[in-house]
């Protein structure tokens, strides 16, 4: 989409990924384990442990260190963070709802375990999120936790990830909607966790539990809410300029559903130049902190602005 | 109508309709301040449709007020968890209603909520009141009165209780259970509510741990008791309408399981064992007796809230 900048690897943001991810796998395995009744908690682990990059979890950590902290204190909540994705794929998913049958390429939750089960199972991660912050989160203090599921619970709610898709279900149709409605979409859904590459309430979890201070935080959260909607305008404009092989899913998809996009309101060169400013605004958020530790999340940025997939 | 049971009230010096009624007021002008009408409209009027309807007992709240005004500490720390449980409780009749559940078209004699709004905004509604309970408790419980720490103790026991291990165990035994799954499906459904609330209620006022395990057995057989006298007025309501077919499929009623004499004689042991854990809070004098009345309450029903207040 963009042209690469001069390159200077002297992070290795792919091996930072795999390391972190593998941390975080091990963490959700151990938090989430196989307990009566089988069923649902067979359900949860299904979409759970299905893959994915963990690029949440990872931004809570990054965002954690950045500031002072150490993984410990943020594994908790990068854990909740994960669960509350998945849980909003497994309903997202549901018949009634985008009413899907694959997701990554396997049979999705409700085809599997049938829809009643799918749904108590995205009940019961729900749930656990909060409980597994609350309980096991260590080395910070309670003020400071009880801040983080404030503002895990702000993220999902109506305010946060459902707000954004009931916008979503009344837009779908609905050329005319214009684009502070796509933008309350996009930093609803998408910044607020539901896209690949979001994860505001991740970062901001992270900087709260590391003891970052409210600067921090603020930074922090400016620096999630730019990498969340430019994720959405990259997406916007590969799903026009690529094909569908190339993206692993049906190009064109959002034109047929009839879904407002930002090529679609500003066209596509426009598109361009507004990802890369969301890039630059991003990475200026994270000008003050230590270079070495902010290093994961500019990588983060530039990988979400130059992917081609 | 008959009472159910034959043995005596011991609360007959607390007036417990006032009480409650008092409180139901109280709480139901919270929740509406607690479930505003905001963009976007169509969530948040499916929230409220379901937390603020009309003719609620409001129960789990007004046992958690109950259980810390017992330690003497004033109900203005309780309120907002309070509230938190009638929205997770709300939460979970939203989607135990849905057509892929129980497909209950109605709910206290009104549509249910996926009836009104559809089964998406239901299941998102269901979605946004989980959250929104935990972000009332934390943005809300005045931290003069109750130190952060407790809140996490009071967060993690309702996200325990409305999880896996909890009413979604519950909710799943119930639509996959045999006949022999009546207990586990009555405990957790009805039993956990019950419990959590009068244990956040103590946990809220800094009880002793031996004092929560208390709450704990007590609001359980409370919970409980109502369920299975439930099931004893509706069958012997039956017996006087034949024209009255109850909703419930067999298996899930402790009469159809086990029949009338004995749903009566379970009733009087949970009665005896409700009370029985009350003695252990004789010091606190007269302020337990709210906590005996609802023993009472739930196995005579000698009153009913269906005036208009």
């Amino acid at each position: 989409t963009l042209t690469e900048e001069e390159g200077k690897p002297t992070f290795n943001f792919k091996e930072y990924m795999v390391q972190k991810g593998a941390s975080v796998n091990h963490a959700l395995d151990a938090a989430v384990f196989l307990r009566e009744p089988l069923r649902i908690h067979e359900a949860m682990r299904y979409s759970l442990m299905a893959g994915g990059k963990r690029v949440r979890p990872v931004l809570c950590i990054a965002a954690c260190e950045l500031v002072g902290g150490n993984e410990s204190m943020a594994m908790p909540a990068a854990c909740a963070v994960e669960m509350i994705h998945t849980m909003s794929l497994i309903h997202d998913d549901l018949p009634c709802m985008d009413n899907d049958d694959l997701r990554r390429g396997k049979p999705t939750n409700h085809k599997v375990f049938g829809e009643d089960v799918a749904v108590l199972a995205g009940d019961a991660l729900l749930a656990f999120a909060f409980e597994h912050i609350a309980v096991s989160t260590i080395g910070v203090s309670p003020p400071r936790i009880v801040r983080a599921i404030g503002e895990l619970a702000k993220s999902i709610g109506a305010e946060g990830l459902v707000a954004g898709q009931v916008v979503d279900i009344n837009s779908e149709g609905a050329a005319d909607a214009g684009l502070e409605q796509l933008e309350y979409i996009h930093l609803h859904k998408t910044a607020a966790l539901l896209e690949a590459a979001g994860g505001e309430a991740a970062v901001v979890l992270g900087a709260i539990l590391g003891g970052g201070s409210n600067e921090d935080v603020e930074k922090l959260r400016n620096f999630a809410r730019y990498i969340g909607l430019l994720f959405q305008v990259v997406d916007d404009i590969l799903d026009v300029t690529k094909s569908s092989n190339e993206l692993g899913k049906t190009a064109g998809k959002d034109l047929v559903a009839d879904k407002v996009t930002y090529p679609k309101l500003m066209g596509i060169e426009k598109s361009r130049e507004f990802a890369q400013k969301l890039n630059r605004d991003a990475q200026e958020q994270l000008s003050g902190f230590d270079p070495d530790k902010a290093a994961p999340l500019i990588a983060l940025a530039n990988y979400i602005a130059y992917r081609q997939n | 109508s008959s009472p159910a049971l034959s043995s005596q009230p011991q609360s007959i010096h607390f007036d417990l309709k006032t009480y409650w009624k008092q409180l139901i007021l109280e709480i139901n002008q919270k929740l509406d301040e607690a479930v505003p009408l905001q963009y976007p409209d169509q969530i948040y009027e499916a929230m409220r449709y379901s937390v603020l309807a009309q003719g609620a007992k409001r129960a789990p709240p007004v046992m958690c007020v109950a259980a810390c005004e017992l330690f003497g500490v004033d109900r203005l720390a309780a309120f907002p968890t309070a509230c938190a449980l009638e929205m997770v409780h709300e939460a979970s009749l939203i989607h135990d209603d849905l057509p892929c559940m129980d497909d209950d078209p109605s709910r206290r004699g009104q549509p249910s909520n996926h009836t009104v709004y559809g089964v998406d905004m239901a299941i998102l509604a269901g979605d946004a009141l989980f959250p929104l309970g935990f972000q009332h408790i934390v943005s809300h419980t005045p931290f003069d009165l109750v130190p952060e720490s407790r809140l996490l103790r009071v967060v993690a026991e309702i996200a325990r209780a409305v999880g896996s291990r909890g009413m979604a165990a519950g909710q799943f035994l119930d639509l996959e259970g045999g006949p022999n799954s009546v207990e586990f499906v009555q405990e957790k459904k009805f039993g956990e509510m019950a419990q959590c609330s009068a244990v956040c209620g103590g946990l809220l006022a800094g009880a002793e741990d031996h004092e929560i395990q208390r709450l704990r057995r007590y609001g359980r057989a409370v919970g409980v008791l109502y369920q299975v006298v439930d099931d004893i007025l509706e069958e012997q309501s039956k017996k006087l309408d034949y024209t009255d077919e109850s909703k419930r499929s067999k298996g899930k009623s402790y009469v159809e399981v086990y029949g009338i004499e004995k749903a009566k004689e379970v009733a009087e042991e949970l009665r005896a064992k409700a009370k029985n854990e009350l003695e252990g809070f004789e010091k606190y004098g007269d302020q337990v007796m709210p906590l005996y009345s609802f023993v009472d309450y739930a196995a005579d029903r000698s009153f009913s809230f269906e005036t208009s207040s």
